[in-house]
């Protein structure tokens, strides 16, 4: 018995490995609506910023002990690896966006800059972020606390990739394997680039 | 100094676990944000008596409350789920890691830095309980986060 339970352990594990596809590139570019996100500090972030650089927005909740701090942490280090094969200039941007405003807004200045000093964090009114999760096909809920007061809040796992255009082009997926999402990102530019030259 | 203290840890941590037949190893708390309202603590919790146990709570000191949670992706979405039993086979290793089982570390009363000491009582139903301290530690970028 097991040994069957560490066989089937390890057919389960041995999938995702296998499947290991760290990005998808939509069929078309898809527009963003105009946007205003902001920190406590009174920094705005905004649709426009998103122009003449690459971006990669996270959605995320500072209550969230594993998956938010975890997705960052690789962030970091497929961003680092993307540096290494692309211009300074073309090494995207982390956005880390908190759908959790009620909770969040008072300091979330500080949260994403923890993992990159060049990250930020910011969040905004439940329909500036609705907009923007509906653009980019993303989901969040959040549940009604439990009995100790704790509301999870649910989340898409993958990140979205906007191009210099503001228009998002893929989407990534955990584990964000460094070496493998760096190389995703860096032939989406120059696909990107073709795009532009032709 | 650090080692030191790590070392002495490891000692008093296999001390108090062999008693019991219950045993935490390569615990840790990764770094976090100061404004993140949660820690995860990560470890593989053991189970060498010849009976099945259950963990059915945590609590921490230097936070408001602490759960064990499971985390885990459907269709794309992160989800997470508090278990209020997890059951340990005789002679099982249960690993909590990072995308998957961890203690739940909710709203610390300080900021935690590196190389401090996080403690942990694991409750069993048969009522017995488990102390365990573990360190903040440096997160480990481009990996499962796994020890």
């Amino acid at each position: 018995m097991k040994w069957f339970l560490s066989f089937l352990t390890a057919v389960v594990f041995a999938v995702p490995v296998a499947a290991q596809v760290q990005g998808v590139e939509l069929d078309a570019p898809v527009d963003l609506p105009a946007f205003t996100m902001e920190d406590e500090l009174g920094n705005s972030f905004v649709s426009d910023d998103l122009n003449g650089a690459w971006t990669i927005i996270m959605f995320g909740f500072l209550s969230c002990p594993d998956v938010c701090p975890f997705t960052l942490g690789n962030l970091e280090a497929a961003v680092a690896e993307t540096g290494m094969r692309v211009r300074p200039d073309n090494v995207p941007k982390v956005w880390f966006v908190s759908v959790d405003p009620e909770r969040d807004a008072e300091n979330i200045s500080e949260y994403a800059k923890f993992f990159h000093p060049d990250f930020s964090s910011m969040t905004g009114s439940r329909e500036e972020i609705d907009g923007l999760i509906e653009a980019t096909d993303s989901f969040y809920r959040i549940l009604p606390p439990d009995s100790t007061g704790y509301a999870e809040v649910q989340h898409s796992s993958a990140v979205s990739v906007i191009a210099p255009d503001g228009t998002l082009r893929a989407k990534l997926q955990p584990p964000f394997d460094p070496g493998l999402t760096a190389e995703f990102l860096a032939r989406l530019q120059i696909k990107y680039r073709k795009e532009l030259s032709q | 100094m650090r080692f030191v203290l790590a070392a002495a840890t490891l000692a008093f941590t296999a001390g108090m676990t062999l008693a019991q037949d219950l045993s935490v190893t390569n615990g840790y708390v990764p770094v976090a944000p100061p404004s993140a309202m949660a820690h995860a603590a990560y470890f593989e919790l053991t189970n060498e008596s010849d009976v099945s146990r259950s963990l059915i709570g945590v609590s921490a000191e230097g936070y408001a409350m602490a759960h064990i949670h499971q985390s885990s992706e459907q269709d794309g979405i992160a989800t997470m789920a508090m278990l209020h039993q997890l059951d340990i086979a005789p002679g099982q290793s249960v690993a909590f890691k990072p995308g998957g089982l961890h203690v739940m570390l909710m709203r610390p009363t300080a900021s935690r830095a590196l190389g401090e000491m996080v403690e942990l009582e694991l409750q069993f139903s048969d009522g017995q309980t488990l102390a365990v301290v573990m360190p903040i530690t440096a997160r480990k970028f481009g990996t499962d986060g796994g020890s």
